[in-house]
């Protein structure tokens, strides 16, 4: 029996609910063991209007079950992007989604305006998450008013699907999901990382030059199944459940708490074929429980 | 870029603590270059795979030289002839031993061993002779299986061979390959600007999405080691902004 795997996002039709999630499949281009008919689209690692450098080493350390990085969104800015990276995507079956940053409102905007009808650009994931940059990033996520300003900024300059990627390091992420539903977004992709520090006994220095990093991996899928859920709640628009996911049981995990779909991070650094095996092991699921789609599966999310 | 389970087959101790760990790994073993890592993930076992030189190859084996420096290196030396290691690779960007230089020196301090048996073999059938000058702090911590045309042993204790650093030791030679602390291939770049070294960084991916391995340039910005590196023209890098020692290492 073959699954019906497809699911809809905010007007953007995905063969498949497992996507790549931003900053850990790069542009697309590597990865090469990889089994693509598994990917129901990617997110690009994070650009800025310009290019950035990122920040110095250490970058990354592991932690139990998890690793903190700083890698301080470097990337090729726009223009670069729409050189090197756009032309291959738009040969490709599969969306991509740009994952877009700025220091200011305006700057998110500008990007959007500047990819908006760029051939291989579907659609755009705005983050308002990062934990690794000085100036934006984390400080748009954890206000309301400033997230629904970012939202509406870019929902402004683009008519393509724009998600909003939403940060665990809030009091209540049901606010600031409404606040960007309100302002525009198609879908919300919950979370990034929590930020996190590190220590060497033997420098007694932080571990990354950053001092902080964002917090991935295992260590973290309990928080993220509940704050996802919490998000999926809040909003009638789609949530994408990220957050720790190595196999198809995290997974559906995510998808029964109210995600419409989920990201793969941390666990392709381990697994290039993380992305096919959470694909295949949820459609076994689906199988082996009677249901013929994906969108068969029951989902836990009572209202209140 | 393979990614085999591959069975351990045997570990021998080659200084005191260090250890080969030979793996069969066909595809690999084939196709490796001198200088280029293996990423190797285990269970259980850490989140991330560990980067390691391929150390030599064997017919369908390779091996890499590894001490116990945290709890993933001691799983790793745990591992009987039953069990097996994720191995994927070949990764990283090798040594350049095209024809042309008539004489090598090889520099290696501690584990910075790891990539030179393969970088000897490479350069002596590119008609090189090979002089392999190795360091450690003292005579039980040098790797045994130092070979070459020439090898010099340096100590820092003064134990065995030449006292002081393997940098100080190294003879003239037409072409420098260094690997070992980093802080040692910022002495080498200082005398050989043009030395082809083999860096050490913490990496992520091993496949050059996660950005994790940056290496910091001379002309600004940064690279991945897991990619344009691990080997470097040693004045491309600017060495005081990479972390001086790790404890493990893309050469571990």
């Amino acid at each position: 029996m073959t699954i019906d795997m497809s699911v809809d996002i905010g007007g953007l039709r995905l063969r498949g609910p497992v996507l790549a999630a931003s900053g850990t499949f790069g542009y697309g281009t590597e990865v090469p063991l990889l089994e693509r008919r598994a990917l129901g689209g990617m997110v690009s690692k994070g650009i800025f209007l310009r290019p950035r450098a990122g920040t110095p080493p250490p970058r990354i350390v592991e932690t139990p079950s998890g690793m903190l990085n700083s890698i301080g969104l470097q990337g090729p800015g726009a223009e670069g992007l729409i050189r090197d990276y756009a032309p291959q995507w738009a040969q490709w079956d599969f969306p991509v989604l740009v994952n877009i940053n700025g220091e200011t409102a305006d700057e998110y905007g500008e990007l959007a305006a500047r990819l908006d009808g760029v051939a291989g650009v579907a659609g755009f994931e705005i983050n308002i998450s990062c934990p690794n940059v000085e100036q934006g990033g984390l400080y748009f996520g954890n206000d309301p008013r400033a997230a629904a300003a970012v939202t509406d900024a870019v929902r402004k300059r683009t008519d393509l699907p724009v998600w909003v990627k939403l940060t665990p390091m809030v009091t209540d992420i049901g606010v600031i999901a409404r606040a960007c539903e309100a302002a525009g977004a198609d879908a919300l992709s919950a979370i990034n990382t929590f930020v996190g520090m590190s220590i060497d006994l033997n420098t007694r220095q932080p571990r990354l030059s950053f001092r902080t990093g964002g917090l991935s991996g295992p260590a973290i899928r309990p928080l993220a199944v509940h704050l996802a859920h919490q998000a999926a709640r809040a909003v009638s628009i789609p949530v994408v459940g990220i957050g720790g996911i190595t196999s198809a049981e995290d997974a559906l995990e995510f998808l029964i708490a109210g995600c419409a779909a989920v990201q793969v991070g941390t666990a392709t650094f381990v697994n290039p074929s993380a992305i096919a095996d959470v694909h295949d092991g949820i459609a076994a699921y689906l199988a082996s429980h009677g249901f013929a789609s994906l969108a068969e599966l029951p989902r836990y999310l009572p209202r209140d | 870029m393979f990614l085999l389970d591959a069975p351990v087959v045997s570990r021998r101790e080659v200084a005191r603590g260090m250890f080969v760990l030979s793996l069969d790994a066909p595809q690999i073993a084939q196709t490796v270059r001198a200088g280029q890592f293996v990423d190797l993930g285990w269970s259980p076992g850490p989140l991330l795979r560990r980067p390691f030189s391929v150390y030599k190859t064997e017919g369908d084996r390779i091996e890499v030289i590894l001490k116990a420096v945290g709890a993933g290196t001691a799983q790793l030396l745990a591992m009987t002839a039953r069990d097996t290691v994720s191995c994927l690779g070949p990764l990283g960007h090798g040594f350049d031993l095209a024809a042309g230089p008539r004489s090598v020196a090889l520099v290696s301090g501690g584990l910075g061993v790891a990539p030179m048996p393969l970088a000897a073999r490479e350069a002596r059938a590119a008609g090189m002779s090979v002089t392999w000058v190795h360091g450690a702090r003292t005579v039980d911590e040098l790797c045994s299986e130092a070979e070459g045309d020439e090898v010099i042993w340096a100590t820092d204790d003064g134990s065995r061979g030449f006292a002081g650093t393997a940098v100080s030791a190294v003879p003239d030679a037409d072409l420098v390959l260094a690997c070992g602390p980093n802080r040692m291939l910022a002495a080498v770049a200082m005398r050989w600007p043009d030395a082809q070294v083999a860096v050490e960084t913490y990496m992520g991916c091993g496949t050059g999405v996660c950005l994790g391995c940056a290496v910091p340039l001379a002309r600004g910005g940064y690279d991945r080691a897991c990619k344009e590196g691990p080997v470097y023209r040693a004045e491309d890098v600017e060495w005081s902004m990479l972390p001086a020692h790790l404890p493990y290492a893309i050469s571990a």
